[in-house]
């Protein structure tokens, strides 16, 4: 009913200024529409409702603050009267030779565990998928899906204990094989294995859920028509259920990518040293280190400013490669 | 009225030193006042106004404090006053850990109020206390030469000592090792000699829960591992500003570290054993050394009960190479916590004499025991904690958090008789060997930056820092050389603005502490 | 010769039995269709002939050739799918071209066959297409080609044109009837749509229940029901059943049905007093008296013209009736009816217990 006297005006003065009455029109046109709409299926609007009070107040107030990262900024000031500094918090950044490191070691890292974790949950799918009996296949699950649930902390004891000198299974099995015990965690070189390699062995398992899903989706009259044309095992799980899930694997590839930046950087605060920082430190370490710690938040907002932007690129570039490629893509 | 406050705030002070005197002489106000409170730390991030301390104060003094603490479901003290601060709302009084950085940065920009001039008109016990600690009152004097916050002030010298397991001495027919030389001889005999007995070589000779006490050693070759109890800080030597991972002495430590722990005297682990390592190395009968605190660390003489006469003891700093007995870590006599005023506070006044309250014996006592005649009772002109404290057998700081004492959110004067008191023998003991000697050394009590000081710091500080840790745990795990690579370290250091920043600091510190 | 025997087929779930005991010959080039409710184990019958489900017990032979323990790919069976089971990610060309590929055939055979059945199935121009892009009648004339191209001995379909529209699963049937006529390749077709039956197959294989009721050619199954099942089953409008009382006189054998004598054939067993279902198709009523045919009063509800015939759903007494009669392009004769006649010739006599015809056809 608001929208009445909102249309009324904008007709009486489409006909006082013929000469804003083209453009006016139309658009005038538009928002009659859209209040006949509304009246109509308004219930569907309320339903809308929720989802963009949530996007506004979480996702896009909180984007106002990013301008810190051009600001001096004060917390007991706050944002709006922090004055401005242009670009000196990112020069400082890039001026700072530990933060091309970071940026470095952060890009080397994802993309590693891009490369060798992204494939192993797909594996795990697929061999779970060949496990016929039900109640082994359950249990199976169960024990991969368990790191999941076990907090960083505690993954990080782990880890170390693995790996420790003197009573870790790691060296107490390369012992056996005759080779001195090594102290990985102190180790440059091993950082990124052992990383890399217990992330996946956190996450691997409760991934593959996504993919047996999708597995799960293959419309089984595939399977048995492949079985009559006489396809094997090995056969099928190449041309019929890897070719179905490929969408999947080429959304959850897009996400991942999208979050190259992001490396789990509990983890590696927790398992770093500064004899690794070499290998091990990246950006949010960095950030942690030199900006939070301190109370730089202009600073610390600026390269996460970066990183996002980074996030951004890589993720349009992998689905706009894959729109074109594969005609799948997230949106 | 203000005249009347002020006199009657002059007859509490002069009634300091002639106790009993008529009830009613802590009022600050005739009428009860009510002052909002915002007080988070880890341990209480609320303030409960049921607190038998905070009730007995109301009593005394007329002020009542009411709970306006933001961000209580967060255990993060840091969060909540940002949170705080951001609201842009500031309660009449402020506690919190670490509050000092907060106070001295927002503190000039009007948060905080000023609390000079209010100390020397209404504040008598703790004007008395500055002018007894003038190194007190530059420490935590920000730039701008005013004090923002009265902190939460430890007693007691020690922290940290040396310590060792005398019942392997004995096995092995050594003495306590008096320098360098006799420690290294020590170790070497804790590797060999099979102390524990079991047949392996499993000993650890020198362990820590913090590696940086590993490199804390270094003060054994003359040099420095840090000048508070913060680790890798920086010292003052003779009025200049130096940090420690520039110095010769360090090198030199580092040189023989690097040769211990290849030795095996150092736990292989160091770096990744972590907090267990004292408790998993001690209870397994591997550990021989380490430097840790008194009390925590004399408690593991419980452990006698199940290995055959374990006794692990304090011994006195060993003797530098020149000759030099020095304890590094003592108990900071100030902390960066506290409380401070919140800049819009109406009861300026009246806020400033509550805090003075705490300074007066009357306070000084119910913020350290708690209620008088309930959890201590006065004998011979000393609080003593009754059963209600000392009989229930839980840790006796922890049931002082339930009553609001000991708050280390609040401003107040610890008084080390309260520790005493439940302080295990033998860490009683160790105490008085180093009293014997005078081993601890002056501490850095920290500066506070003004805006381009606080410019460069941020901007070259961190990189040092992280850049000093890394070549610092190469070393001693041998994938450097210090001896090869000193110059160039020296030098990158250089580059790094390490002069920069000790420049920056040396006139915070000569505008401080009047250098 | 027989191309495929089954003979004494049983299966079971675990303690359940879908299928008790099923002797079928399928003879070489023919067209055999299974139909029957849902749930009555035809579609488990074909997966068992196709190696998707074992056998649990009896014996399957495919020219000769014990098949219980062949693998499904040996057993040389091609099968149609309902909802067509291709590959959404290989275009049409590629999908017609699975089954020679995972076949390890040379390129060029396989090259040749696709352009041969695309030729066959009209599917030339859409080699390159996905299924995404068909519409339906195109991707079931793909899952066909998926089938011929491997020139298999047997075709078996499972309920192929269930997922069409009316008319183009009229249009389908007929495309899939001409190429059995074009190949004759032995086939057995599983569909619950009698009319698909009847148009199809040479004979057709009524089951109910995990059993076979009959078997027989379409026209044999409409004339001659063996059971009131098949006779409720085939034919559209179904049988007309009524329950009554055999009776005997001079005249014959005859039941009374809402108070009208119906005479019956005289193949019928004479058994005065015996329970009987009268079936009577819809087809077979006439409108005018003729011989040895009985008058029955009807009330007329309602009439529903088809065009050049007309439904007429009527009752005797309070039983239901309907009836299919001619309209000579006019219904307006057929409103006012109350009276129909049933020739004594064309009435179906069941037993009321069992359900099984008293009056088979001789031959």
């Amino acid at each position: 009913m608001t929208d009445l006297p909102a249309s009324s005006a904008g007709s009486a003065t489409g006909v006082s200024e013929p000469a804003t009455r083209a453009t006016e029109k139309p658009m005038r046109e538009r928002l009659v529409r859209l209040a006949d709409h509304f009246k109509r299926e308004w219930q569907i609007y309320v339903m809308l409702a929720p989802m963009i009070i949530w996007f506004l107040l979480f996702l896009y107030k909180p984007m106002y603050g990013l301008q810190i990262a051009f600001k001096d900024y004060s917390i007991f000031r706050g944002i709006v009267e922090s004055p401005w500094v242009g670009w000196e918090h990112f020069e400082t950044l890039f001026n700072n030779s530990q933060f091309l490191r970071a940026v470095k070691n952060t890009v080397i890292i994802s993309a590693l565990s891009l490369i060798f974790g992204f494939p192993v949950p797909i594996f795990l799918a697929l061999m779970f998928n060949e496990i016929l009996h039900a109640l082994y296949r359950r249990t199976c699950q169960t024990i991969v899906y368990l790191p999941h649930f076990i907090s960083t902390v505690i993954i990080a004891g782990i880890v170390i204990t693995a790996f420790s000198p003197s009573a870790g299974i790691v060296n107490t099995i390369i012992g056996w094989l005759g080779i001195e015990p090594v102290y990985f965690l102190t180790k440059p070189e091993w950082f990124r294995p052992i990383f890399i390699g217990s992330g996946i062995w956190q996450e691997a398992g409760f991934s593959s859920i996504i993919f047996l899903a999708a597995i799960a989706g293959v419309n089984p009259s595939l399977y048995e028509s492949a079985v009559v044309d006489g396809a094997s095992r090995w056969q099928m799980m190449w041309k019929i259920t890897i070719p179905s899930i490929m969408p999947t694997i080429i959304i959850m590839l897009i996400i991942r990518i999208g979050n190259l930046m992001e490396v789990g950087f509990e983890l590696i605060i927790l398992l770093y040293q500064p004899a690794t920082y070499q290998t091990a430190d990246v950006i949010n370490t960095f950030i942690y280190r030199q900006g939070l710690q301190s109370g730089q938040y202009d600073l610390a907002a600026a390269a996460g400013l970066f990183n996002a932007v980074v996030a951004f690129v890589l993720v349009m570039t992998a689905n706009s490669i894959s729109k074109r490629v594969s005609r799948t893509s997230l949106w | 009225m203000r005249h009347l406050t002020l006199a009657s705030a002059l007859l509490t002070s002069m009634a300091v030193t002639t106790p009993a005197v008529a009830d009613g002489h802590l009022k600050i106000v005739d009428e009860p006042l009510e002052l909002t409170i915002h007080m988070h730390h880890k341990r209480y991030p609320a303030y409960n106004e049921d607190w038998p301390v905070e009730q007995e104060a109301r009593r005394l003094t007329n002020i009542h404090l009411k709970n306006a603490t933001i961000g209580s479901n967060t255990d993060n003290s840091g969060e909540a006053i940002n949170l705080l601060l951001a609201s842009g709302k500031l309660p009449d009084i402020i506690g919190t850990s670490r509050i000092k950085d907060v106070v001295n940065q927002y503190g000039p920009q009007g948060a905080f109020m000023p609390l000079n001039d209010l100390i020397d008109e209404h504040a008598p016990h703790l004007k008395a206390f500055f002018e007894k600690r003038p190194d007190i009152k530059s420490a935590i004097s920000a730039a701008d030469g005013n004090m923002y916050y009265i902190p939460y002030l430890p007693d007691g010298k020690y922290g940290r000592a040396y310590f060792i397991r005398y019942d392997w001495l004995d096995k092995l027919g050594l003495d306590v090792p008096q320098n360098v030389d006799e420690v290294k001889a020590v170790l070497e005999a804790f590797r060999d000699g099979d102390p524990n007995g079991n047949g392996l070589k499993d000993e650890v000779p020198y362990f820590a829960r913090q590696w940086e006490e590993l490199i804390r050693l270094v003060t054994l070759w003359d040099g420095r591992s840090s000048g508070s109890d913060t680790y890798h800080d920086f010292y003052v030597d003779g009025g200049q500003i130096r940090h420690p991972y520039a110095g010769e002495g360090y090198r030199e430590g580092v040189k023989n570290l690097t040769e211990w722990y290849a030795e095996g005297l150092i736990d292989p682990e160091v770096f990744t054993r972590g907090s267990s390592a004292r408790e998993y190395l001690l209870s397994e009968d591997l550990g021989g050394m380490t430097h840790d605190w008194f009390a925590s660390t004399s408690g593991y003489n419980r452990l006698s009960s199940e290995i055959e006469g374990f006794v692990f003891k304090a011994f006195a700093p060993p003797a530098s190479i020149s000759g030099k007995r020095i304890e590094e870590h003592r108990r900071i006599p100030i902390k960066p916590d506290g409380w401070a005023i919140g800049g819009t506070n109406k009861h300026p006044v009246e806020t400033i004499k509550y805090f003075d309250f705490w300074f007066s014996p009357e306070g000084r006592n119910i913020v350290n025991f708690g209620v008088e005649g309930v959890h201590w009772t006065m004998e011979d002109g000393k609080a003593i904690f009754t059963d209600a404290i000392l009989g229930t057998g839980r840790p006796v700081n922890s049931q002082l958090y339930e009553l609001g004492a000991q708050l280390h959110a609040r401003g107040y004067f610890q008084d080390y008789g309260y520790e005493i008191q439940w302080s295990n023998e033998f860490a009683l003991e160790g105490i008085a060997l180093y009293d014997e000697g005078d081993y601890l050394i002056d501490q850095f009590l920290g500066v506070a930056f003004n805006k381009d000081e606080q410019a460069v710091y941020d901007k070259y500080w961190p990189s040092i820092r992280t850049y000093m840790l890394e070549r610092q745990q190469a070393w001693i795990l041998g994938t450097g050389d210090v001896e090869a690579d000193w110059d160039d370290y020296m030098a990158d250091l250089d580059k790094m603005g390490l002069n920069d920043v000790l420049a920056a600091m040396q006139s915070a510190y000569n505008r401080q502490y009047g250098g | 010769m027989s191309a495929v025997v089954l003979k004494d087929i049983y299966k079971r779930f675990g303690a359940v039995q879908v299928v008790h005991g099923i002797n079928l010959d399928v003879a070489a080039h023919e067209f055999v269709v299974l139909v029957g409710p849902s749930g009555c184990g035809k579609s488990t019958t074909l997966r068992m002939i196709a190696g998707l489900e074992e056998i649990s017990e009896g014996s399957l032979t495919i020219d000769d050739r014990a098949m219980n323990r062949v693998a499904p790919k040996d057993r040389d069976v091609a099968m149609v799918f309902q909802n067509y089971a291709l590959y959404p990610h290989l275009n049409v060309a590629d999908n017609i071209a699975f089954g020679l590929r995972i076949r390890r055939m040379k390129k060029d055979v396989i090259a040749r066959s696709i352009i041969e059945v695309a030729e066959i199935l009209g599917l030339t121009e859409y080699l390159d297409r996905r299924p995404a892009d068909l519409s339906g009648g195109q991707r079931q004339r793909v899952a066909m080609g998926r089938a011929i191209v491997r020139h298999p001995k047997v075709f078996l379909f499972d309920e192929p044109l269930s997922n069409l529209d009316a008319k183009l699963r009229a249009q389908m049937r007929a495309e899939i009837r001409r190429l059995h006529n074009r190949l004759g390749v032995t086939s057995i077709y599983v569909t619950h749509d009698q009319v698909e039956a009847m148009t199809l197959a040479d004979r057709i294989v009524v089951m109910n229940d995990g059993r076979i009721e009959q078997v027989g050619t379409p026209m044999d199954l409409f004339m001659n029901p063996v059971s009131t099942f098949v006779a409720g089953f085939i034919g559209s409008p179904p049988m007309n059943q009524f329950t009554g009382t055999l009776e005997s006189d001079a005249e014959g054998a005859s039941v009374t049905i809402g108070g009208a004598r119906i005479s019956l054939p005289d193949t019928v067993p004479s058994d005065p007093g015996r329970d009987v279902i009268i079936g009577i198709r819809p087809e077979y009523v006439s409108l005018a008296a003729g011989e040895a045919s009985s008058p029955v009063a009807i009330k007329l509800d309602l009439v529903e013209p088809l065009g050049s015939e007309a439904l007429l759903h009527a009752a005797i007494g309070e039983d239901p009736f309907i009836i299919k009669a001619e309209t000579f392009g006019d219904v307006s004769h057929l409103s006012g009816l109350t009276e129909v006649h049933v020739p004594a010739a064309m009435v179906k006599v069941f037993d009321a217990a069992t359900g099984r015809v008293l009056n088979r056809a001789a031959g």
